[in-house]
């Protein structure tokens, strides 16, 4: 089962990130190996977002150095990731609402050949049908669910090889939860990979491989999700020591 | 009939002059769109359109259509300095209001240069088209046109065209425009060649009317950032409305109770406007700070 | 052992507080001399180019509380020099009402200053600063016009004469005399007001505007009596300045003017007098050497402005700062002394609950405090968890006064807390810290702390402007205060040491420090222990325990699960705005619906 780290498709080495005087992360090492649904758990402030904000190039690290597909991400900027195949979907569902669905999706698909964009907004699409059906609402008009999809089916038109999803659950009822969990599942099967941080443990684990637990901006737990009593390793990590 | 005259006068005048006020509060409105940036710079762009608008025409003798498409161009490029030099190297401290200071150099910088190069007086604009006379001379209604042609062109590159819509999703939220992969920092320095070759517009259109003078660029800081102070920051359309409603105010308020006290009384409207509705009359509510 | 070294460190802090108060005088006496011998050997060329920096100067130093200190960026100043001379030389010369006496023509024009000083503010109250600058350029620009068009008052583009000053002022040399004293009480005065609280609640509003507001400071009650200052030193200045020029028209008030004295401030460095003085003698002089350049002056003015900005935006001040260029030590650890807080706590008011009933919150259409009720007695520490988005950081703002709540209720003892008013909070004994530390950066540590205890300063403006005895009693209890907090925090050795040099983990104790200048009766600490390291953090659990124990109600809100488990009596777990659980930490620990809403199950 475990893939040895000189195939991963994301590497990352001894990452340390932060903002301003604030360090935030401290030599994080993880990778992902392709197809591999990963979750990334943690409390609150642990680095959960920064982690995944400096690997797609939103923000600066300070030390380490990060490989995808065998290239160097340091000082790369969001674009090339994501044209290197690295989109990384940001929390909170911020979608363009002044703008309809399926501009928000051209968007999207900005770097993507004119001629191929039709085509790529259509397959996102095919994987949200509630969505499809609202291409000419104004972002804004959708529901905090219907938004999720459409920022998920964002990432989707690039045709990710590694899909990092930011809290995909927050704010949502268990109904969306599922179904936008459900969409991992169906990415896994067609060899996406996915690096899915969930405050939600329980559904995270049950759509992933493999677990990392991040806590106080350190990696404190690698497991495959059938350990023998993970919840309860992940609950010492959670709380610290003091179980 | 006096009366009557006087009416046309008022709205003649009072039209024109709004629509250059709203040219440059556009100008304001779209280098603040990609950055959250307002510009000294605005102001000195309408200067300019006027001030290369005679140099090339009248004092090198180019044809008219080439004088004009040169004016633009220089403009967007100051506009693009603007971006390289008074913005991008403060954007990381947005918070310090460097920005205000730094602006306002380069503003000082343009505005200065264009004073010992060109002229401390004001020097006549080529008659374009000599179209029209007394209330509907061509210097009036040459703002108007130009105005809405702006806008209609803004309006159709943001509903139309890739571009334009980025420029949207950049003002909305800049941050998920990044991580989208949106390129941002060419999309900015883009908005700001765009800003640059409106304000120059403005000053081109309005020079029959204000003719090339090196001291419009402060009086259309003042004047043209009224309209975004009363449509609301980043609204194009309200600066319109602003800029119309504030023309015609001047110019009634100048009949009525005469230039000295309309510019007090266009003052007094812009801090009470300000006071009483900061967000402006059709703008929207500001972000949480904590 | 500890008694040792505490008098170790405290020596050196008293001897190098008054050493620096001597060398910080040092360079205005060394100006004054200058100035004095000045008569003694110049021309009278000399002495109106130095009348005439000395008049700038009345109006920059007013100036350079707005800009400087509390960095609003009053660009077009030009016009409050313009209405001050024009109201001088149109009382004086009798054209509109019977001449009048030079000293009611004075009077007269301080007070219009003033009132426009005012009003041309009015936006810095409430808006971007980018809107207070262009209403002060629009007030310049109309200025001009109005100067220009009421020809029957101004002269119009012909002008009037200027006031003249009787014996023994009227020769150049007695008027440079009379002016540098006006400019020396300037100084003077303004000097008093930027080392006060009055002055640090300027630079707290520049630099820290949401933490100023939480230590009473109210953004319209700092800014009004420094605009009532600056634009009557502004208008003074402007009678001067007609004086001087013997005949006045619209033409000598140049926007370039405005520029300059702008430009001296930044240069000189904000937050400084020392750095606008010599900023502005150096600008005014500069011209008379490099007299091909003058058509360009204004040009330059600008460049520099640019390479200021862009380059040193702390001017000169922070250039010849080396006093904060001395090495600090790198392994230095923050050791609280909790053994003081009695003598912080000496004579303040009874404990008292905090109680909030039923508080419902909504931003559009989400719950984010969905009929919250909580207690926080006196003496406990009182810890509030839950996921992220559950309410939390809504909850401390409520409390705090930066939300306006929508239903229910908030109260300390029995007083019902005014809603959505922060800068009311710490007269009633509330205080609190930030997610990220919001200090002060450019002023010293101590300063910091100070800015806490705004509130409890008795002195007003008048008393402070004047340095009446109320001033230095304010500033000494003040300061006593301050170093015992930060002794009480464990850094009293960086007292005089800036801001900006602290580590993170530093700073949020100096939030701490500042916040106990209050002896509050609620503390609020929100993630105090973020960034904080496992030793950082034990320290910061004894330390706020200690202040419980004192009497104040503390609020926790904290991600570290032990710290909060450690130290806590009570706490409460939020989820999705509503309280989930409720009680002591052990309750909590084992209760099963918390584990699993933690963990997301």
């Amino acid at each position: 089962m475990p893939i040895s780290a000189a195939e991963a498709l994301l590497h990352v080495r001894d990452l340390d990130a932060g903002y301003g005087k604030i360090a935030v992360l401290h030599r994080v090492s993880m990778h992902v190996n392709p197809g591999e649904v990963v979750a990334l758990v943690g409390p609150n402030g642990a680095g959960k977002t920064t982690l995944l904000r400096a690997i797609s190039g939103l923000l600066p690290w300070t030390g380490g150095d990060a490989t995808f597909a065998k290239e160097s991400l340091a000082g790369t900027g969001p674009r090339e990731t994501a044209r290197a195949g690295l989109v990384h979907v940001i929390e909170g569902h911020r979608v363009f609402t002044q703008q309809s669905v399926y501009d928000n999706l051209l968007l999207a698909g900005y770097d993507v050949p004119r001629g191929e964009r039709t085509a790529r907004i259509d397959e996102a699409l095919a994987y949200f049908p509630e969505i499809a059906a609202k291409r000419h609402d104004l972002g804004g008009a959708l529901s905090g669910g219907q938004q999720q999809m459409l920022v998920v089916a964002q990432g989707l038109v690039r045709r990710p090889r590694l899909l990092m999803l930011d809290e995909p659950s927050a704010g949502l009822a268990p109904v969306l939860v599922d179904r936008v969990l459900g969409v991992v599942g169906e990415l896994r099967r067609k060899g996406t990979a996915v690096l899915l941080v969930e405050q939600l443990v329980e559904k995270a684990l049950a759509s992933a491989d493999r677990v990392y637990a991040l806590a106080r901006g350190r990696i404190v737990l690698d497991e495959p999700t059938t350990a023998a009593d993970l919840s309860h390793k992940i609950e010492a990590a959670y709380f610290g020591h003091a179980s | 009939m006096a009366f009557g005259a006087t009416l046309a006068s008022i709205l003649s005048t009072g039209l024109a002059m709004g629509a250059i006020y709203a040219l440059i509060g556009i100008t304001y409105n779209v280098m603040y769109s990609t950055s959250r940036v307002m510009s000294f710079t605005a102001g000195q762009l309408g200067m300019l359109g006027g001030v290369l608008g005679a140099l090339f025409t009248l004092r090198l003798g180019m044809p008219l259509l080439v004088g004009f498409a040169l004016t633009l161009l220089c403009c967007a490029v100051v506009g693009m300095v603007t971006e390289f030099v008074a913005v991008r190297p403060v954007l990381a401290s947005l918070d310090q209001h460097l920005y205000v200071l730094s602006t306002l150099a380069l503003a000082l910088i343009i505005q200065q240069v264009t004073a010992i190069e060109w002229s401390t007086e004001p020097q006549a604009f080529p008659r374009l088209f000599g179209i029209g006379s007394g209330a509907l001379d061509e210097k009036f209604w040459l703002p108007v046109v130009a105005c809405a042609m702006t806008m209609g062109a803004l309006e159709w590159m943001q509903r139309k065209t890739l571009v334009g819509r980025a420029f949207l999703a950049v003002a909305e939220d800049n941050f998920a425009a990044r991580a989208l992969g949106l390129p941002e920092r060419n999309l900015r320095i883009a908005s700001y060649a765009l800003a640059g070759a409106i304000g120059g517009i403005a000053g081109y259109a309005g020079g029959e009317l204000m003719l090339a003078f090196f001291a419009n660029g402060a009086f259309l800081n003042f004047y043209g950032f009224v309209p975004v102070a009363l449509g609301g920051l980043g609204n194009n359309r309200g600066a319109i409305v602003g800029g119309v409603a504030l023309g015609i105010f001047q110019q009634a308020a100048n009949f009525l109770v005469g230039g000295i006290f309309a510019s007090v009384a266009v003052f007094v409207v812009f801090i009470v406007v300000l006071l009483a509705v900061p967000q402006g009359l059709f703008g929207t509510s500001t972000a949480r700070r904590v | 052992m500890t008694s040792l070294s505490d008098a170790a460190v405290e020596k050196p802090a008293e001897l190098g507080h008054k050493a620096s108060a001597l060398t910080a005088a040092g360079p205005f006496v060394a100006l004054a001399a200058v100035a004095a011998i000045l008569p003694l050997i110049g021309n009278d060329y000399w002495a109106v180019i130095a009348t005439r920096a000395a008049i700038y100067w009345v109006l920059v130093a007013g100036l350079n509380l707005i800009v400087g200190y509390a960095g609003q960026l009053a660009i077009g100043y030009v016009s409050l020099l313009t209405l001050g001379a024009y109201v001088t030389s149109v009382l004086a010369a009798g054209n509109v009402l019977p001449a009048m006496p030079l000293a009611v023509c004075f009077a007269a024009a301080a007070m219009t200053g003033a009132i426009f000083g005012v009003v041309v503010g009015l936006p810095a109250l409430r808006l971007r600063t980018f809107y207070f600058a262009i209403s002060t350029l629009g007030f310049a620009t109309i200025v001009t016009q109005i100067a220009l068009a009421w020809q029957s008052v101004t002269g119009g583009g012909i002008g009037l004469t200027g006031p003249e000053f009787p014996k023994p002022f009227d020769t150049p040399w007695g008027f440079y005399t009379f002016c540098l004293g006006v400019a020396a009480f300037a100084t003077w005065i303004t000097s008093n007001v930027a080392h006060s609280r009055y002055g640090r609640a300027l630079v707290a509003i520049r630099d820290a505007d949401v933490a100023a507001e939480a230590n009473g400071i109210s953004k319209s009650r700092a800014l009004i009596p420094v605009f009532l200052l600056g634009g009557a030193m502004a208008a003074v200045a402007g009678g001067l300045f007609a004086v001087l020029q013997t005949y006045i028209t619209p033409d000598a008030f140049t926007f370039d003017l405005s520029v300059l004295f702008f430009i001296a401030i930044l240069i000189g460095g904000r937050g400084s007098i020392l750095g606008p003085l010599i900023g502005t003698v150096v600008l005014t002089i500069l011209p008379e050497f490099a007299a091909p350049l003058a058509a360009w002056s204004t040009f330059l003015y600008a460049v520099l402005l640019l390479v200021i900005v862009l380059a040193v935006p702390g001017g000169i001040a922070d250039v010849l700062d080396f006093h904060n260029r001395r090495v600090l030590t790198n392994n230095r650890a923050i050791v609280p002394d909790p053994s003081v807080l009695p003598g912080l706590y000496a004579g303040r008011p009874a404990a008292e609950p905090l109680t909030m009933r039923g508080v419902v919150l909504a931003f559009g259409g989400v719950r984010a405090l969905d009929g919250v009720d909580l207690t926080i007695e006196p003496g406990t520490v009182h810890g509030l968890i839950g996921p992220n988005g559950s309410g939390k950081t809504t909850a401390l703002n409520v409390i705090s006064g930066y939300y306006a709540l929508q239903k229910g209720e908030v109260r300390i003892g029995d007083t019902p807390l005014p809603t959505g008013r922060p800068e009311l909070r710490a007269d009633l004994g509330l205080a609190r810290t930030f997610q990220t530390p919001r200090v002060v950066a450019e002023e010293t540590v101590l300063e910091n702390v100070m800015i806490g205890g705004t509130v409890s300063g008795r002195a007003g403006f008048l008393t402070t402007l004047l340095a009446l005895p109320g001033r230095g009693r304010d500033e000494r209890e003040l300061a006593a205060r301050g170093r015992m907090a930060l002794r009480a925090v464990g850094l009293e050795s960086l007292a005089d040491v800036r801001a900006s040099r602290l580590q993170h983990s530093e700073l949020r104790f100096i939030e701490i420090a500042r916040a106990l200048m209050l002896a509050p009766k609620l503390l609020m600490l929100d993630e105090p222990a973020a960034g904080l390291s496992p030793d950082e953090i034990a320290r910061l659990g004894d330390l706020i325990s200690a202040i419980a124990r004192h009497g104040t109600a503390v609020l926790l809100v904290e991600h570290h699960a032990d710290l909060i488990f450690a130290i806590c009596q009570h706490v409460t777990v939020l989820n999705l705005g509503r309280v989930l659980a409720d009680g002591t930490p052990a309750d909590i620990r084992s209760h099963k619906e918390v584990v699993s809403a933690y963990l997301g199950g």
